[in-house]
Order: C-alpha cells, then structure tokens, then sequence
C-alpha cells in the first residue's frame, strides 16, 4: 500500500455531513499517516501484492482486497497469513479475502504469491482503525401513495440484525419528482440498531398531487457505531422506487374535493394531453407551472374562505373547461358555553355554541362527540346540512347510581379538532319540565289542596315549587314550598289562609332543592272557594218621609271580603221597648227598605244572609234629634272629593255620618253616606258618582245615644266648570247718551259653580259690521264692566253717544271660568237740540255770507260793471264796418253786414208776402238768396216782412215756399264768421265759402243782464227762437253735458251762445278777450251755475 | 388519442347508464294492455302544453339560480361550463305525428326527471344552505313528473301506448365536486333549452 494509493483512496463523504466529517477526520487522518508508513516499513518490492484495502458492512467481517502484482495471472495464487498470537495463513485464489473482523490490536497480514515470480512477500500492519464501515445500501420495502392526501409512505427494513452491537444509524431520504429527477425532498432520520430487523416508515406530503407528476425516493444510511474505531462511511442510495400518477387519468384537475385551512398555500395540478391556455380560481387567472407533458400546475397561496358550495379552480384548454372544487374553512372552534343539565333525571341535555363558523358545510361540517369519562359511554352529534339557527345539543340517558358526570365535547372536521369540557353533579342541574295537570280541591272555604304532575325521576333529590296566588284586584302572592320528589307521579300541596268565596289563580313552578333553575310556569288554574258567613253586618243609614211617620232603611251591599259569599237575602227589624217590627227575606239587588213607625225611637237592625249563614247585626237609631242652629255652607271639592271639617264634640258618642245627594234633587234626597269614627274631625268624600259642575248636598250627622244630630248643611261642588248658558238680559231704558240694562239668575244646573259676577261688554258697532271679537282681549274700543255685586241685575251705560248702535255682551262667570256671551245691539236716541244747532249755523252763516256779497257788490258796482259788463262801442262809428259799396257788389259772394238799427226781440210775420222783396235794409245777399230765382216765383203772393236784421229778411223772401210748409216764422242762420271776416281779415280770398269749416267757435253767451233777467231773456229766446248758432250742429256738440241744451240733441233749437246777440246786434265777446284762449265747449259757464241739476 | 378520447368516454357514460340503457325499445305493441290508475282528464292536452308552458317560464331562473350557486366562473364562462352538451338526449322531432312527439316528450320527461334527481341530491351536500334552489328543484322535478303522467295518460288513452322505453343519464354520484357542479348546469342548459322547443311545438 504505497502513498499514491493512499492519496487515491475516494473519500466517501456525502454532501452535507459537514458535522460528521470533523468528527471523523482526525481519525482518518492519523490512519493515512500510519498505513503509508506501514507501506514504507514492509519495504515490499516491485512485484509484491500491494494496496491492501479493508472495509466492513457489518461489523463482523472484515473485506479486505489487494492489487495482484504485475505479471500475476488471474488464477495467481496467493498465501495469506493473518500473524498475531498464533499464525492463520488461508490460500486464495483471488486478490479479496473476508476475514472475520479481528480484536483490537495490529496484527501483520502477509500476502505472498505462491508461484514465485522471483516477487517478494507483502507484509502489512492491520488494525481495526484502517478498516472502513461502509454499510450495505439499504432496501425499500414498500413505497406506496395516498393520492387523496398527495402523502407518499415509505417502509424499509433498518436491517440491525446484522450488526453486533447497538449503534445509531442516520437515514437520508431523498425524493424526486418528474421525470427529470428534480430533489424535491431530502430528510434525514436518525434510529438506532436495537440488533433486530425493524421495520422503518416514513411518510411525506407532497405539495404537488401525486397524480400530475412521477415521485421516486431512494435512501441510504449511515452507521455510527460507538465501538468501531474505523472509519464510517455513507452506504450507496439504495435503488429508486417510483410512484407514477395513473396513466389513465386525463383531463382531470387535482386536488379533488379537498378541504384545506384559510390561509394555506395550496398547489394545483392538470393532468391532460390538450394545451393549457390558463387556469384560474374563481375569476382571478394564475401562472401556469408546466410539468411534464402538457401537465401544467398552479401555485395559490394564503387561499380565502370558501363559500358553502367551494372554490372552483378551473382549467382551460381549447376543447372544454376542466377543474377541481376546493373547500377553505377553518378548523373547529372550542365549544363555548358547554352546559349539561337535565329535566327529568333521566336524560342529560348538553348545550354549547359552536363559536367561529367552519365555513365548511354538508359531509365537510363539524361533528361532535360527548364522552363522558367515569363511564366511557359517548354520544355523536352529527348533521349533513346545515340549518339556519340550529341548536347545538346532545343528550345522555342519566347513568344509574351516577351522579357525577364528566363530559368531554370534542368538535371535529377535516381541519382539525377541538373540545371541551363539563363537569357536573345532575342532581344539582335539574330543570324540571313544566307542572301540568294541575288540579284544585276544597278543604274548607280557606284552604284548597293543589295537586300537579310533574314527569321525572326526582326519588333522590327534593323539589323546590313556587305557588303564584293570584286574586283580583290584589297583589299577587308567592309561597315556596319544598316537597320530596316521587318517580313521575303527582305532587299536592294545601294552600290555605285564602279569602272564602273568592276566585283566585294558581300556577306553579319547580326546581330542585338544590337550585338551579325555575321550570316554566305552569298553565293558570282558576278557583273559587267556598262560601262562609258574612263576616259584618250591612252599613246601613235611615231617612225620615217628609211626612214623619215612615222610616226609609238603606243599606249598603257588603263587599266581597265581608260577603263571604252570594247575598241571598236582608232581615231588617226595627225594634223598641214595645215591639219589634220585622222584613224578612228583602232580596239581595234591593238595599233599601221602608217601614211605617208610630214613634221615632226605635232602633233599626240589618243583617245579611248567604247560603252559609247570617251576619252580624247592624243596627242604628231611628230618632234624628233637630237642630235650630244650622246654616248653609258652601264648599268647593278638590277635584276628585270634598273635604268636610267640623270641630270636635264630645257629645258625639257613636259616629259620624256624611250624606249626600244632588243638590237639585228634591228633599228627601239620598246618593251615598259615609261613617267616620266618632273622634274624627274631618272626612274626604269620594265618590264615583261625583261630576264636576254638578251642585251636590252635604249633611253631616252626629251620633248621640238617642239618635242622629244633623251637625251642617253644606253645598259645594268637587270641581267647579265655567256656566253652560249665558244670562238672559234685556235694554229697559235707552236714551241719547245712556242704555239701561237688566238681567236675569242663571239655573243652577247650568250654572255649574259658585256664581261669582258678570262681565258685561259694549262697543259701538252695527249688527252686520261689528262683531265682538276678542273682547277679553283688551281691545281699545271695548269697555267691560266686571259686576261682582250678584244682587244687582241691571246696569245703566252712561256717556255714549246719540242715534248710535252698540254691541252689548253679557257672560257670566265662576271659578270655573266664563260662560258663553249673548249680546245685543241697541241705538241710542237722537239728540234733537244738536240736529237744531246743526242746522241754523250753517243757514246763518249763508245769510251772513249772502249781506256781506251784497254789500260789497253794491259798493263796487262801477268796478263790476267794468269788469264785467264795459261799454260797447258803436259800430257805426267804427271805421272798419265802412265797406265799399263798388266792392261789394263787384263779388256776389262777398257779404257785408250793414249795421242798420234795427228793433230787437220782435219778428213780424205777414201775411201777405211781395214777389220781389225789397231789399233797402242791406246790401248782403244771403248764399240761400242766389238760389231764389228757383223758389222765389214759386210764392210770389207770400212776401214776409221781417221787422230783424235785412239780410233775414232777405232769405225769408227766397225761400217763401219752406216758410209757409212750416207755418212759422223763418229763422235763417247766419255765419257769424263770414260776418266777421271783413273786420279780421280784410284782404281775405273772397271766394271762401262761407259754411267751410266752421272756425269760430262761440265760448259762451253772455248775458248782460242781470240773473233774473237773463233767465226772462232767456225764455223769449226760446219762445222766439230768434237766436240760432251759426256754426254747425255737430260743432255744438262739444257743450259742457251739463247744459240742458246739449242732451237736447234732437231739437233744432240746439244753440249755446253766440257773439253776436240777436237781440241787441252787439259782439257779446270783448275785443280784449281775443287772446284769451277758445272755449272748447266744455269749461265753467256762468250759466252753468244757475243750471247745475234739473231738481234743483 | 383524441379517438381514444371519443370513444372512451362515450362508452363510459354508455356503461353508467342503468338496465335499459342505450337506444329506446319500440313502443309497446297494440294488443298489449294499457290502464292508468285513474281516468284521464279530457283536456289533457291542453294541461300538458299548460305545463309545457308553465316549465318553460321557470327554466331560465332556475337555470340562474343553479349557476349562481355554484359560484364562480360559472356565471362568467356559461358557454364553456353550462353549455346544452348533454350527451344521449334523448331527441325530439317537432314535424313529427302528435303519438311521435308525445313519445319523445315522455323519454324526455323521464330522462330530465331522473337527472333533476341527481342534481338535487347532489345540491343538497354541496349547497346545505341553498334552500330556494332545492324548492325550485324540487317544484320542477314534480311538475315533470305530472307532465309525464299526462303524457301517459294521452299516449295510453288514445294511441293505446302503455309502455315507453326511456333512457336515462349517468350517475352522478361517484363524479367529484366540480363534475357535478358542471353536469348539472349542463342539463339545466339543455332543460332550458329544450323545453323551449317543447313548448313550441306543442
């Protein structure tokens, strides 16, 4: 063994055992260092066997192999001899020889070849430290797979029968997935050789469903035996064993139906020959991970909680859809609020809550298991679906001859599980079912005996029961009692110091003795007791007929705590020293009675009588001892009663006694009464019967030996209300400046309290415009009298004002408040002196007026007249008005008024008529003259001589047929204007027509004369009709419709004014007026004045 | 493979069916004998297209309510999960003689009402909770079985037809999870619509 086989010598050191390898390379080292020197010491020749090389697998052979020399064939013999105490030498026929393994020590090996080839004999030093343990590779038993947990299981033998000695062995286990052999898994287990073969295992879940993808394991072992101070090293792996994914499998996802924790990561596989396009879980997409073929994974971590039907992971190809449903839940939550107890002692009820949800439903839900320790008997809970509100409860048959309990709920899913734990006494958690069948049974009319069923085996232990009493109109009542428990049988009980012939209510309630819980009430049962004897007399009063000689018993029906029973009947009897007069048998609705008495001192005895027997007596005086000292009082209640105080009286021996009636009821009147004891100095009266604003009577009575005092007389009502009508009142007197006013009482009915004044309102006003709003309202023009004094009943309203209307209102009130109103409306006189007065000032004034004027007027007549009325200037005079005679007849058309004296206010008619008039007053020719050639011929024998102005004249004669028709006298209209243009405009276009236009207009006619005057003027015009307008009719009509004229529109006579009078030829307009405006017709005339309205 | 594939599968669904399974016998021969329980209205077929009609209505919600329930991507991938690829349906010829038609409207009943079966059982593991969808479920697999007794009734009263050989679907019971959510939104596809066209032709 030469250095250079040394320095060859492979080291089988596996990756990874870093830690072993320092352990052992000291060893190693320092067995190089001393087998080279042995090489070096045997100083072997060239053609000696060399590289002796020893390993053992097992500890108790030593295999050792040497390198022939060169030259040796292969059936080379060879002599071996193994040289320590004795000498063993073995001939080979091969270059390996197995030794048993030698005791510690060096011992010399020489190694020579038996044909001599001239080669040396090899000599080598031996010991265990330069011999190396490599174990056998170990063998796999059983591979096998789990493909619904993805879990592989490994089983091989640790083969340490083989080995001598205890020792620990570490196991390498390495797993490879997919064809290309990837380390998915490399583990190391640790066991030790016990010196027997045993059977090792080793599981493995694999993230990755075995289904989609080859796992191969292999293993191998290294043998650390304390007692081999060789060198150890690592076995060869031991052959792969491969689980493959079923080959018939395609198109198919996995996991299938898994159910994982929220929150894990989990791995998703497709086994299929199509190509994947993508894959995704609900609607989010994942990377695909290929594997071999077209098999494709997908990784999903932290996975999210389930709904109840599961994740849907999908993969899709080009042909169809394919996946896998997955089921993220939680594990089991720790049953919380675990309770056991039980009913009947026959059944333990156990109750708990789930806690967090699972989220996994249907085959995947929680199970639970109740175990119970002492006994070891357990019952399932175990639910396919799922219902809303489901109660979590199991239940367990009570043990015999156990009561003490131990239970375990354990909680289990395919996550995980959990539980919880009980520990109970069931004699001590008894909640008993419902009392049923309850019964009730008289012993007398104070006590019942109650009976109840109750299921349940309650022999051990004592119940608790809780009786409910109930009576009406009472509180109600609750008595414990404790019973011994029987075995589902009925209990009883006696219920006694009830009230005789009174219904009442019974229910009943248990628990154990030992308490727990109430059971639930019982169903009521409902049970009048028997009768007894009424246990007081009737209260009973008397009246006295107003006549003195017949007694009225009243008496009140006893209440049911003293009736003891149906009232069948009264005795009444009235005895005194003589004699005793008797009713008998006066039936229950009745409670009043009346007997005829000789005398008023008898005493009056009542008694009530049941089926059971009679009560004891009442009884009360007959006599009622007078009083001459008594006055009414008044009294007001305090809503719900009256309180009535008197002074104490020693005299009063027996009690007191408070009737009273309806005030408005006739005497003898009877409502209620009241006793009181005798030291009592004061009573509430109450009463249902009490109304507010009803009037009622009090009598209080005190009792002496003899007989009853009436003590006071008192009237009052327990409430006050406002009156319910209002006074009637009526006006006595009325005058210009006052109304007297009077009223009546009020009823007492509609009363309704105390009466306690009136007010009375008034306001001016009429009986369509005033209304009497708000009169409480402190309304200015209100004045209200408040009348407190109630005797008075009239009022007289002073200081108003003459021929005016009033409102008057009158209420009444109380302390109630006020009543309604009634009112009325009244006028007051005329004041006639003021009417007088009213009339002459202004008459006198006018008269004053009226002098004064005239005065003035007359002391400035001159002024007046110059003002008003000036001279006129004669016309003749006027230079103006000298027309030229060789003008005017060189124009037919020109007309020219001569200014001829003429005589005023007279038209004389003839009655014979010239042909050809004579035309000598004027030189004018008249527009209606040109046309007389036509006319004119017509009536020569006609001719009218017109005593007026010549140019009328001269028309008259033109047109003497019109005139006759008409049988009047002619009036011809003439144009003042044309008449005026000469003066105006000289130079004027002579051929203007005359008619055209219209263009003056008259403002107004003017008298001259005085009023009087005028108005006689005026009725000759009218008369005379000598005066017409010269203008148009239709120009007129501007007017002022004041003037009588104007609405005349029909007549002919229409005319208003005019510049020029008729009568007196002279211009009524004065020069000086001429730039005054034009009168449209319409403005303030003078005579307007005096013609202001036709009535007038 | 892919003829593999072809024929494999159709031969696994062939061997899921139950006894009886494959193509419909002929009717029964005329002279055999045809009684019903109890006397067939006369109107029968104016109640059988009114339960036709009445089915059809309530197809497309039930038909949502299923896909819905079973989460997603059903609701999203319809074409692809839900799509009408019931295989051995059986078919219906709507130009057909009223007795054809009423024959293929009884297998068709039969067929449907075994298959609601199974998706209402297997609903009620997966979906404890879908209580509205085992009533519809429920409510449509009574309707077909009165649909199918009417149809007895008229194929025995008047064309003296007193047994039908059906076909039914395969089991669903041994499929995993994610095959009984798609089978069962397949039917309802092709319940949906098929009754469509039963009601029309009717």
């Amino acid at each position: 063994m030469g250095p250079a086989s040394c320095l060859g010598r492979p080291t089988r050191m596996a990756a990874g055992e870093g830690r072993r390898m320092a352990s052992h390379l000291r060893r190693f080292l320092s067995t190089f260092v001393l087998l080279c020197l042995m090489g070096h010491a045997s100083g072997q020749g060239k053609g000696a066997p060399r590289d002796l090389k020893c390993v053992t697998s097992d500890l108790q052979a030593w295999d050792c192999s040497w390198r022939a020399p060169p030259g040796a064939g292969r059936d080379a013999l060879y002599d071996v001899c193994i040289k320590n105490r004795s000498r063993t030498c073995y001939q080979l026929g091969k270059t390996n020889t197995k030794i048993p393994a030698l005791a510690p020590g060096h011992y010399e090996i020489t190694i020579s070849p038996l044909q001599d080839f001239g080669s040396s004999i090899s000599r080598f030093i031996l010991s265990e430290k330069n011999v190396s343990l490599i174990p056998d590779p170990p063998e796999i038993l059983r591979l096998s797979a789990n493909f619904s947990t993805s879990t592989l299981h490994l089983e091989w033998s640790d083969r340490g029968s083989a080995f001598p000695r205890i020792a620990n062995v570490i196991w390498e286990i390495k797993v490879l997935r997919t064809e290309n052999m990837e380390l998915v898994k490399l583990e190391t287990l640790n066991t030790t050789l016990s010196g027997e073969d045993t059977v090792l295992r080793w599981s493995w879940a694999s993230d990755l469903p075995l289904e989609c993808a080859p796992h191969s394991v292999g293993l191998r072992r290294y043998v650390d035996s304390t007692h081999f101070s060789g060198r150890k090293e690592w076995s060869d792996w031991s052959p792969l064993q491969t689980v493959s994914g079923s080959a018939d499998i395609q198109n198919k996802a996995f996991p299938q139906d898994k159910v994982v924790p929220v929150g894990s990561d989990i791995t998703f596989c497709f086994v299929t020959q199509e190509e994947v396009s993508s894959a995704q879980i609900s609607n989010t997409k994942y990377p695909l991970i290929h594997l071999d073929g077209e098999n494709v994974a997908i990784e999903v971590h932290n996975i999210s909680v389930s709904i109840s039907s599961g994740t849907n992971v999908v993969f899709m190809t080009n042909k169809d859809v394919y996946g896998t449903v997955i089921f993220a839940g939680y594990p089991p939550d720790i049953p919380q609020k675990l309770n056991c107890e039980t009913y009947d002692l026959k059944e333990i009820i156990c109750t708990w809550d789930p806690g967090r949800p699972t989220a996994l439903l249907g085959p995947r839900s929680t199970s639970y298991t109740l175990f119970e320790s002492f006994s070891g008997e357990s019952v399932e809970f175990k639910r396919v679906v799922a219902p809303i509100n489901e109660t979590y409860q199991l239940f367990f048959q009570v043990l015999p001859n156990q009561e003490i309990y131990n239970f375990t709920l354990n909680a289990l899913n395919p996550l995980g599980q959990s539980e919880s734990t009980i520990f109970i006494n069931v004699t001590e958690k008894v909640c008993p079912h419902t009392p049923t069948s309850i019964r009730v049974k008289d012993i007398n009319s104070t006590a019942v005996i109650l009976s109840w069923h109750l299921p349940g085996s309650f022999a051990k232990i004592k119940l608790l029961c809780q009786v409910e009493i109930n009576k009406a109109n009472s509180v109600r009542e609750l008595r414990n009692v404790t019973i011994k428990g029987v075995d589902n049988s009925n209990y009883l009980i006696a219920v006694d110091k009830l009230s005789p012939y009174t219904v009442y209510a019974f229910r009943i309630r248990c628990s154990s003795e030992t308490f727990w819980k109430w059971s639930k009430w019982s169903s009521e049962k409902q049970y009048l007791t028997t009768e007894a004897v009424p246990s007081k007399g009737p209260d009973t009063w008397r009246e006295w007929r107003s006549d003195g000689k017949n007694l009225i018993i009243y008496w009140k029906p006893l209440p049911m705590n003293e009736a003891n029973g149906k009232i069948l009947f009264y005795n009444v009897s009235c005895s005194s020293e003589e004699k005793t007069q008797s009713l008998s048998e006066i039936p229950d609705p009745q409670h009043k009675a009346e007997i005829q008495l000789d005398k008023h001192d008898y005493i009056i005895s009542v008694v009530a009588k049941n089926s059971v027997g009679s009560s004891p007596p009442s009884r009360i005086a007959s006599m009622e001892i007078p009083n001459n000292d008594l006055r009414v009082e008044q009294t007001i209640g305090t809503g719900n009663g009256v309180l009535l105080t008197w002074s104490y009286d020693p005299n009063m021996t027996c009690d007191y006694v408070i009737k009273w009636c309806n005030a408005s009821q006739p005497q003898p009147c009877l409502m209620d009464w009241k006793k009181v004891p005798a030291h009592s100095t004061e009573a509430l009266i109450q009463s249902d019967q009490f109304r507010p604003g009803v009037r009622y009577h009090f009598f209080l009575y005190g009792c002496r030996d003899r007989g009853y005092q009436l003590l006071r007389s008192v009237i009052g009502y327990v409430e006050e209300l406002a009156p319910t009508v209002a006074p009637n009142f009526t006006v006595e007197d009325t005058s210009a400046d006052s109304i007297l006013v009077k009223w009546e009482d009020i009823p007492v009915e509609e009363l309704r309290g105390f009466l306690r004044g009136y007010v009375f309102y008034f306001e001016k006003g009429e009986r369509d415009t005033s209304k009497m709003r708000g009169l409480e309202s402190g309304r200015s023009d209100v004045k209200v009298k408040n009348i407190t004094d109630l005797s008075q009943k009239t009022l007289r309203i002073a200081d108003l004002q003459g021929k005016t209307s009033y409102h008057l209102v009158l209420r009444a009130y109380t302390n109630g408040g006020l009543g309604p109103e009634k009112g009325m409306f009244v006028v007051t006189k005329e004041n006639s002196v003021g009417l007088i007065i009213a009339i002459l000032i202004p008459v006198a004034v006018a008269v004053l007026v009226g002098l004064v004027t005239s005065v003035l007027c007359y002391r400035k007549r001159e002024w007046i007249k110059e003002t008003f009325y000036p001279d006129i200037p004669n016309p003749e005079n006027c230079k103006a008005l000298q027309f030229q005679k060789a003008v005017c007849e060189g124009s037919s058309a020109l007309k020219t008024l001569e200014m001829n004296p003429c005589t005023p206010n007279s038209v004389e008619v003839l009655e014979t008529r010239t042909a050809v008039p004579k035309m000598e007053d004027t030189e004018i020719v008249s527009p209606v003259a040109e046309r007389a050639p036509d006319g004119s011929e017509a009536e020569p024998e006609n001719p009218v001589a017109v005593s007026y102005c010549p140019p009328v004249i001269e028309e008259e004669i033109a047109n003497p047929g019109a005139e006759e028709a008409a049988g009047t006298s002619q009036v011809v209209y003439i144009d003042v204007q044309s008449m005026y243009q000469p003066q105006a405009q000289p130079d004027a276009e002579p051929d203007a027509e005359p008619g055209a236009g219209g263009g003056y207009k008259p403002q107004m006619h003017l008298p001259v004369t005085p009023v009087g005057g005028a108005v006689a003027a005026a009725g000759d015009l009218d008369s005379a009709a000598g005066y017409r307008p010269q203008a148009s009719v239709n120009a007129w009509t501007l007017v002022s419709p004041d003037s009588p004229r104007s609405t005349d529109s029909g007549s002919d006579a229409v005319s208003f004014g005019s510049p020029c009078s008729i009568n007196s030829r002279q211009f009524l307009i004065p020069a000086k007026d001429e730039d005054s405006p034009p009168s449209n017709g319409g403005g303030w005339s003078f005579t307007n004045f005096f013609q202001s309205k036709p009535n007038d | 493979m892919k003829v593999l594939a072809a024929g494999v599968v159709p031969l696994l669904l062939v061997l899921h069916w139950r006894h009886g399974a494959g193509s419909p016998l002929p009717i029964t021969p005329g002279n055999a004998t045809c009684a019903t329980r109890h006397p067939c209205h006369t109107n029968l077929m104016s109640q059988i297209r009114s339960q036709l009609v009445q089915l059809n209505g309530s197809a497309n919600a039930l038909f949502i309510l299923y896909y819905t329930a079973q989460g997603e991507p059903f609701p999203n991938n319809l074409d692809r999960l839900c799509g009408p690829n019931v295989t051995d349906f059986p078919p219906f010829h709507a130009n057909g003689t009223e007795k054809a038609r009423l024959v293929e409207l009884y297998r068709i009943a039969a067929y449907l009402g075994a298959a609601l079966g199974n998706v209402t059982r297997d609903q009620r593991t997966l979906n404890p909770a879908a209580t509205g969808l085992h009533g519809k479920l429920n409510a449509t697999a009574d309707a077909l079985r009165g649909l199918r007794s009417n149809v007895h009734c008229r194929l025995c009263s008047k064309y003296h037809v007193g047994h039908v050989e059906v076909a039914y679907g395969p089991d669903t019971a041994d499929k995993d999870v994610f095959q009984k959510k798609k089978m069962g939104c397949q039917l309802l596809g092709k319940y949906r619509q098929v009754m469509a066209q039963l009601a029309q032709a009717f």
